[in-house]
């Protein structure tokens, strides 16, 4: 464990000590417990808290700290009667996990109550409070399909999956070991071993038409690795584009291989491309502001041509390739 | 002396005073500082800085009302220091405990939630050895999300109903602040722009600079009708508003909905194909959404935007990325 800095102790300090004021000799073994400390941290604070106090710093000026019998008292510390307030960053951080959690889709009846009247609480002190003020989006999920999901995790257990492959655009079965489920940029992902492929696998939970979880257990790994929300493969093939600033999104939002700044806000980037339908979407969605330089010869020209025809419109322009 | 010790004893001085203490006077209370005056300059800025950041209420205040160009000292009022009481109960904190380790922040939100919860521990009554608030789950956090300073300030402009101000787009703006979402990995702040006279969306990424909070608390009443809740990427703009009407295959139907909200749905025919109807005032970003489907939704109307789409596509269709032959 690195060494908390001063603020992080003063923090604690200023914390610990209006609780244990507050309580007439509690058990040293229930402060640590209560604030999650170590007894030699704990001791550590105490041992600088009793040389504190005001000038001059006389015996009669100074916080008193008593130890006895595995209990702590602490007097004359009436300038701590109470934590300090909550900082901008901390009553967001509560707030903000409180109502991610409570925003969770949960299957039936099962909205945590404490949680529920903990942040209204909250809110009230920091402000207006409302819970129309402040919503936490973690992603579309189903429901059911999230919930057996967890389910499947908790328990060990395999899991069919009806599955809608975006990268390759088409949907299809298969049967999963679930290790983790959890949310990131505002989508719900399964990490999974996939018997499919026989590898393991990030899925979105918001493309599982449904999850259906089996009678056959497994046994999750040790550990399950770094999860990469974008992961590349060495054995995919490289695309480099220019991209004009009205394009800079695409490395902002996906990793590259690195950029070339080309001049006139033109960034040159390799790309590992791993499907055909993701540099599709990426090329329709830029337009112009993208430009092939290699790797991806006429890849939006046709998908383009092909959208078209949807449209209703055939174009005469034959394919270059 | 260790320097925990001094900042201990110099929150003791700057709350125990009634008035505000000069530099000179913090220095003969508050052991530990030195002799060269330098230094002491130096280390007792440190320490005022780190107060701050703690969020310690540090007033700067003239030492003499009457006569400001006397100088000014500072303290710290009991009133600004002391968190109010939220009357939490055990299981409120340990729910609260359980839902921050489930949530892990990054950027300023990284330690904010451990601080945080040793405030609250601190300060609810019952001595009860089960509010342990600091458990991660199993598998590590459900949920990550970042945060910066901007995002904060915002929120407590938000509960606070305080005036914000911060650079947007190239302009400065000054905004009635009503509340904050999270979406796809983005904060999103709605709220009522002075410059522009009428409600307003920000992604907060694209803040420059810092957000300032100005004025008392209490500077405006939210409408009735705040704008609530995340708002779709193809709502986000200055674009007249208009009504654009998509037509999504039966096997992408389930995702464009869960996209579009439930609300959004017009009509649904016999094979599964689904009808969606969009509030849009983002055409670019309508366009995107469109063609993140391929070839499994269309825009059936209004006919201009429509065609917008479609010449989009005819561009894109003769060849509009000259591949490695630069012009």
């Amino acid at each position: 464990m690195t060494r908390p800095s001063s603020a992080q102790r003063l923090a604690r300090l200023l914390a610990v000590v209006p609780w244990v004021v507050a309580h007439d000799g509690p058990r040293v073994a229930e402060v640590c417990e209560r604030f999650g400390i170590s007894e030699r941290e704990l001791m550590a604070d105490l041992n600088l808290l009793f040389m504190c106090g005001v000038y001059p710093y006389t015996p009669d000026a100074l916080i008193e700290v008593d130890l006895d019998g595995g209990r702590v008292w602490v007097r004359f510390a009436e300038w701590f009667r109470r934590p300090l307030r909550l900082t901008a960053p901390e009553g967001l951080a509560l707030v903000a996990a409180a109502r991610a959690i409570l925003g969770m889709p949960v299957a039936g009846d099962e909205k945590p109550n404490a949680l529920a009247s903990a942040v209204a609480k909250l809110e009230t002190v920091l402000g207006a409070g409302g819970d129309d003020q402040l919503e936490i989006e973690l992603g579309a999920a189903s429901p059911a399909v999230l919930g057996a999901l967890q389910t499947a995790v908790a328990q060990g257990r395999k899991v069919l999956l009806d599955y809608y492959s975006f990268g390759r655009d088409e949907t299809g079965t298969r049967v999963v070991r679930p290790w983790r489920v959890f949310s990131s940029e505002g989508h719900w992902y399964l990490l999974a071993w996939c018997e499919k492929v026989g590898a393991k696998r990030l899925f979105r939970v918001d493309r599982a038409r449904t999850a259906t979880v089996l009678a056959e257990h497994f046994d999750p790994p040790e550990d399950l690795g770094p999860v990469p929300l974008y992961e590349s493969r060495s054995e995919d093939p490289v695309v480099t584009l220019d991209l004009a600033p009205g394009a800079h999104w695409v490395v902002e939002r996906y990793p590259h291989e690195g950029t070339v700044d080309m001049g006139e806000g033109v960034l040159r980037a390799r790309l590992r491309v791993s499907s055909r339908a993701w540099l599709e979407r990426l090329l329709l969605r830029a337009g112009p502001a993208a430009t092939v330089v290699s790797g991806a010869d006429g890849v939006a020209a046709s998908a383009a041509r092909r959208i078209l025809t949807t449209y209703g419109h055939v174009t005469s322009r034959s394919d270059p390739d | 002396m260790d320097r925990l010790e001094r900042l201990v004893n110099l929150v003791v001085a700057l709350l125990d005073t009634r008035r505000p203490l000069s530099r000179q006077e913090v220095r003969q209370r508050v052991g530990g500082y030195s002799e060269d005056e330098d230094n002491f300059h130096r280390n007792f800025e440190r320490d005022k800085e780190l107060l701050r950041q703690m969020g310690i209420p540090v007033v700067t205040e003239p030492l003499d009302p009457a006569r400001p160009e006397a100088g000014s000292g500072y303290r710290v009022p009991r009133d600004l220091y002391e968190l109010p009481d939220a009357g939490l109960d055990e299981d409120e904190l340990v729910a609260l405990g359980l839902a921050a380790a489930a949530v892990a922040f990054d950027g300023v939100g990284q330690t904010s939630t451990t601080t945080a919860l040793w405030k609250l521990a601190g300060a609810s009554g019952a001595g009860s050895s089960r509010a342990r608030p600091l458990v991660a789950p199993p598998g590590g956090p459900l949920v990550d999300v970042p945060m910066d300073e901007a995002v904060a300030t915002l929120f407590a402009g938000v509960s606070e109903r305080r005036v914000a101000r911060f650079a947007y787009n190239g302009l400065e703006r000054r905004v009635d602040p009503y509340a904050l979402s999270y979406r796809e990995g983005r904060w999103y702040l709605a709220g009522f722009d002075h410059g522009r006279e009428a409600e307003r969306l920000f992604r907060t990424d694209r803040i420059g600079g810092p957000v300032e909070l100005e004025g008392a608390p209490g500077a405006f009443l939210r409408p009735a009708t705040a704008p609530s809740g995340p708002v779709p990427p193809w709502r986000l703009g200055d674009d007249e508003e208009i009504v654009v009407e998509l037509k999504v295959d039966a096997s992408q139907a389930q995702w464009a909905v869960a996209l579009a909200g439930e609300s959004s749905v017009s009509g649904t025919s016999s094979d599964g194909t689904t009808y969606l109807k969009l509030r849009v005032t983002n055409r670019a970003a309508l366009r995107s959404f469109v063609l993140g489907f391929l070839d499994h939704a269309e825009v059936v109307g209004p006919p201009e935007v429509r065609d917008e789409v479609v010449q989009w596509l005819r561009a894109m269709a003769s060849g509009g990325e000259a591949a490695g032959r630069p012009s």
